[in-house]
């Protein structure tokens, strides 16, 4: 399948190499000339350097015929816009974005957007943890690894 | 949308008036747009509060506006919004340099808090449509309106300005009648302009009857759907191939 990733991190890059490795056709955008030094000397996808919340940008990137797309830049509301366009404008089926706040996660989460929150899902495995032991995390982990966050909160 | 009357009203009618009692508005980004809005609405005798996030720049626009009118906090965190008292705002402007804060302040201030009128800057004016779609009330592009101005500056004929209405394509275009083949004529009688929608013709200050013929140096406002650019330069050589 064809996937759009905004932003260039350590979660975009390391989607990225998976998924090209896989067979995926791949476009990761990012502000940053430096950040694609995360994908390593031989990605086989395509690298798009601008902004994610640019409607031209992501054209560039294939978003009009991309089956998913995921924003994982460190800005929220960049995230969120980013995936707004994603989903209103290339209709793009999968959607997906990482919001930190775990206040405007629900409200966006509520708004129909796929979203998942680190910060929740990071401090639920501490308070399991913490709580039950390294089984009980471990199996929470994997509860979030095969369903999303969706549960979450 | 409201159907626009006959030449012989006025084209401001449409315009909303001031509210009696003046609503209580929130503006978010205490930039240069942030501040002089800010300033303006305060005399204008509305209840004002200024949301501004670096506490240094909020502190100087404090010293300058009165600090009853400036908080320092995040626009698009909700617990701080939740404590400016938005819930009673009747408008929310967010007028900060990044379109990705203004959309977000803007449909928080709407789902969360009801608020019943949002306004957002537009920096890319490629967003003005979308922010449209995404909830935004009043998308304001800033650039766009700049662009109007120096295009207008720059048609070949001069006097044309251009006032764009919001996201739809529609805009409130001002053409001054050259001199040449236009003179004599009716409005009507012109191809270029008989397909669009005239709302008034001006001559000396004064309005006068839409079938009057046109002199040199009148003024004719109309709606038009076509882009600044196509209409500015070609109108007054449709009017007027001879004049140039």
């Amino acid at each position: 399948m064809k996937v759009v990733i905004v932003g260039c991190g350590r979660v975009g890059s390391t989607l990225a190499n998976d998924m090209a490795r896989e067979g995926h056709e791949v476009a990761i955008v990012d502000i940053s000339r430096r950040s694609f030094d995360r994908l390593g000397e031989s990605f086989p996808g395509q690298v798009v350097l601008g902004s994610g919340i640019d409607q031209e940008i992501l054209e560039q990137a294939g978003a009009a015929n991309a089956d998913c797309f995921i924003s994982v830049t460190n800005g929220d509301n960049r995230n969120i816009m980013s995936a707004q366009v994603a989903k209103e404008i290339f209709k793009i089926p999968r959607v997906m974005t990482r919001i930190y706040d775990p206040i405007r996660e629900r409200v966006y989460r509520e708004m129909g957007l796929y979203t998942f929150c680190p910060t929740v899902v990071g401090a639920a495995i501490a308070r399991t943890f913490f709580e039950s032991g390294a089984d009980a995390a471990d199996r929470a982990r994997h509860a979030v690894a095969v369903s999303g966050a969706s549960g979450g909160a | 949308m409201r159907q626009i009357g006959p030449a012989t009203q006025s084209p401001y009618q449409g315009l909303p008036e001031v509210p009696e009692r003046p609503a209580y508005i929130i503006v978010i980004g205490a930039g240069k747009v942030g501040f002089y809005l800010t300033r303006h609405l305060l005399e204008g005798g509305y209840e004002v509060a200024l949301i501004e996030k670096d506490p240094a720049r909020a502190a100087l626009v404090a010293a300058q506006l009165g600090s009853c009118a400036s908080l320092v906090g995040d626009g698009d965190e909700m617990a701080f919004l939740a404590t400016s008292g938005i819930e009673r705002a009747g408008v929310v402007a967010a007028v900060t340099g990044d379109d990705e804060d203004n959309l977000i302040a803007c449909q928080l201030a709407k789902r969360q808090f009801r608020v019943p009128r949002t306004i957002a800057r537009v920096n890319n004016p490629r967003n003005v449509q979308l922010f449209h779609q995404l909830g935004v009330d009043v998308a304001v592009s800033a650039t766009e309106l700049i662009l109007g101005v120096i295009e207008s500056g720059l048609a070949s004929h001069g006097d044309v300005l251009q006032i764009p209405m919001g996201g739809s394509k529609t805009a409130l275009v001002r053409v001054t009648v050259p001199v040449g083949q236009a003179v004599g004529r009716k409005a009507s009688e012109i191809t270029d302009l008989a397909s669009e929608r005239l709302l008034l013709i001006v001559r000396d200050g004064h309005e006068v009857a839409p079938e009057t013929p046109l002199e040199a140096g009148d003024q004719i406002v109309l709606f038009t759907r076509r882009p600044a650019s196509d209409f500015m330069l070609e109108v007054p050589e449709l009017i007027s191939p001879a004049a140039r």
